[in-house]
């Protein structure tokens, strides 16, 4: 069955949309993360245009994790003044990320920038999984009763000025920290149409060094802000937010999200993690050969001009 | 017999001049170039009887949520003997050619042209073998898509080879998304009389009025033709939807959120329960 889709202007299997949104909703489920980092290019490889994909995907983000914050909220694992905080950096990143969105769109380069930092973010992460999961195996099998290290440790990044008391982080640690932080994930959540999870999860608990309980509640609440603030402004300024696109991802990820979290109650961390590193290593050749491969034509249009 | 006479009238006012200097062209209509005032318009201005009439099995291309692209029937009748011809054209706009190379292994676009009057679309449909066609009419104001495209003007002057070379980039993608159909279309006819053709519009159609016009030829000349404009446009949902997205973009955006917010909780709370 096909729909067409509006701002996308092309049509597309209802069902292809819908499994795409599932098997995100699937990953958000089994690892706790948004997905949008695997959905965005996988519906470029569907043939929607990337800047319609990243922006649709940023409106689908807000379902997710609104979904995921009922949760955290209720549980009391939102640290309200570090997520503000975060936040604030967020909104500065994501404002700045769809300007240079948009001069990237002009200019002709926004595919080309989409898929390269795509390549380099999702090999990097799958290389890092991949190596922890090896590492925790060899490891385990070692020596099963490791003992557990400090709580965090102190970088030179923890002498910074203007510090701040987040009390349920238990932190005294720079305000600069989390604006920074919430600034690259903006701009990341802007440029690439994801919330910034996979990213933002593992730097609150290394480069922060907050506690795993909040650090999801947290992220997904500086998440929820920074994509409605993506989506309005790609809705705005370049017009490429699909909302019968985004519909059908949201229904997708709905269902798949439960089946997700069923499939990983029953898999061990480790195996999870190696499966994840498998699969985004996976998306990033594909994206990598994408780009490496020679086109069947070199020319492609861009937007038309219609003169008054 | 008119026809005939006045052009030789034409010709043999022009004969002198044509004595004088042999390296100039005949007068007339050369491919693509603007009507000669001196000359008797191609197409006359009003018909006493119509001696062509044309319809199209629908007024409008209606972009729906489930349009897949879509193809129109033309169909009329016309005074024998004689052939069609029938020139679709999509609205002009300015397009963008970007052109990818290898950089460092990768390809990017590096390099662009824009140019302004490209059409949408373009499709021709005719009776007889168009070359033959128009070889015999010297084309007037049917035009063949590389004699449409070649008055086509770049933004910014660029030399002659690289307009040709992204020129030709430019009928490339048009014709991978099947905007400029590399086939002729074919017009039939029959009972000597009557004709139909097939207008074929892919899903990833530009919108705006399109220009269906159709063409009676006589002994090698336009004898008649009737221009139709045909709307193309998204109805429905979806034109409501990309409406709001242009028209009222903060709009758009606030609503896009909110239904995110409500599906988002919804679903939670919903799966929750389960």
């Amino acid at each position: 069955m096909e729909i067409y889709l509006p701002i996308a202007e092309q049509s597309m299997n209802v069902f292809v949309l819908f499994g795409l949104g599932g098997a995100a909703g699937l990953l958000a489920g089994m690892f706790g993360v948004g997905g949008g980092f695997l959905a965005t290019p996988l519906l470029i490889f569907v043939g929607i245009p990337p800047a319609v994909a990243v922006a649709s995907q940023a409106n689908q983000v807000i379902a997710n994790s609104i979904s995921s914050l009922q949760v955290q909220w209720r549980r009391g694992n939102v640290d309200l003044r570090m997520g503000l905080v975060l936040l604030l950096g967020g909104m500065i990143g994501s404002s700045a990320g769809v300007s240079v969105f948009t001069w990237l769109k002009a200019i002709g380069q926004i595919d080309f920038v989409i898929a390269v930092m795509y390549v380099i973010l999702l090999s990097s992460i799958g290389l890092l999984m991949a190596f922890e999961s090896v590492r925790t195996l060899w490891k385990r099998r070692r020596n099963p009763t490791a003992p557990r290290g400090k709580l965090h440790t102190h970088y030179l990044v923890h002498r910074l000025p203007w510090k701040m008391r987040f009390y349920k982080s238990k932190l005294y640690i720079s305000a600069f920290l989390p604006i920074g932080l919430g600034f690259a994930i903006g701009i990341l959540s802007a440029i690439l149409g994801v919330g910034g999870g996979f990213v933002l999860v593992p730097a609150m608990i290394y480069i922060l060094g907050m506690p795993t309980t909040v650090v999801i509640g947290t992220s997904n609440f500086q998440i929820l802000f920074v994509a409605a603030n993506v989506t309005f402004l790609q809705a705005v300024t370049n017009g490429t937010v699909d909302v019968v696109l985004a519909l059908l991802l949201i229904l997708g990820g709905v269902v798949g999200a439960p089946i997700g979290s069923r499939v990983a109650a029953r898999l061990p961390g480790v195996v999870l993690r190696a499966l994840m590193a498998v699969l985004v290593l996976g998306v990033a050749t594909e994206l990598l050969f994408e780009l490496l491969r020679t086109p069947a034509s070199p020319y492609s249009l861009g937007p038309r001009e219609v003169l008054q | 017999m008119k026809g005939t006479m006045l052009l030789a009238l034409v010709l043999a006012l022009a004969a002198p001049a044509w004595a004088q200097r042999a390296d100039q062209p005949l007068p007339g209509p050369a491919l693509g170039s603007p009507p000669d005032a001196s000359l008797p318009p191609s197409v006359p201005d009003s018909p006493a009887k119509p001696e062509l009439i044309v319809d199209l099995s629908s007024p409008r291309v209606s972009i729906t949520s489930a349009f897949q692209g879509e193809s129109l029937l033309l169909f009329g009748m016309f005074d024998p003997p004689g052939e069609i011809v029938v020139v679709v054209q999509g609205p002009a706009a300015r397009e963008t050619v970007l052109r990818k190379e290898r950089f460092l292994g990768l390809w990017l676009n590096t390099g662009r042209m824009r140019f302004d009057d490209v059409p949408a679309y373009y499709f021709i449909a005719a009776s007889a073998p168009l070359q033959r066609l128009l070889a015999r009419t010297g084309g007037g104001e049917i035009l063949s898509l590389e004699d449409r495209l070649s008055t086509i003007r770049p933004v910014r002057l660029r030399t002659p080879a690289q307009m040709a070379e992204f020129r030709q980039g430019l009928v490339e993608v048009k014709r991978r998304e099947d905007l400029y159909p590399a086939n002729f279309g074919q017009v039939t006819i029959q009972a000597g009389r009557l004709f139909r053709a097939d207008l074929p519009f892919p899903s990833r159609l530009p919108e705006g009025v399109y220009d269906v016009r159709t063409y009676l030829l006589r002994d090698g000349k336009i004898v008649t033709a009737v221009s139709r404009p045909l709307p193309v446009g998204k109805v429905g949902f979806s034109a409501e939807l990309a409406g709001w997205a242009t028209a009222e973009g903060p709009v758009y955006g606030l609503g896009a959120i909110v239904m995110a917010l409500v599906l988002g909780w919804l679903g939670g709370a919903v799966v929750r329960r389960l």
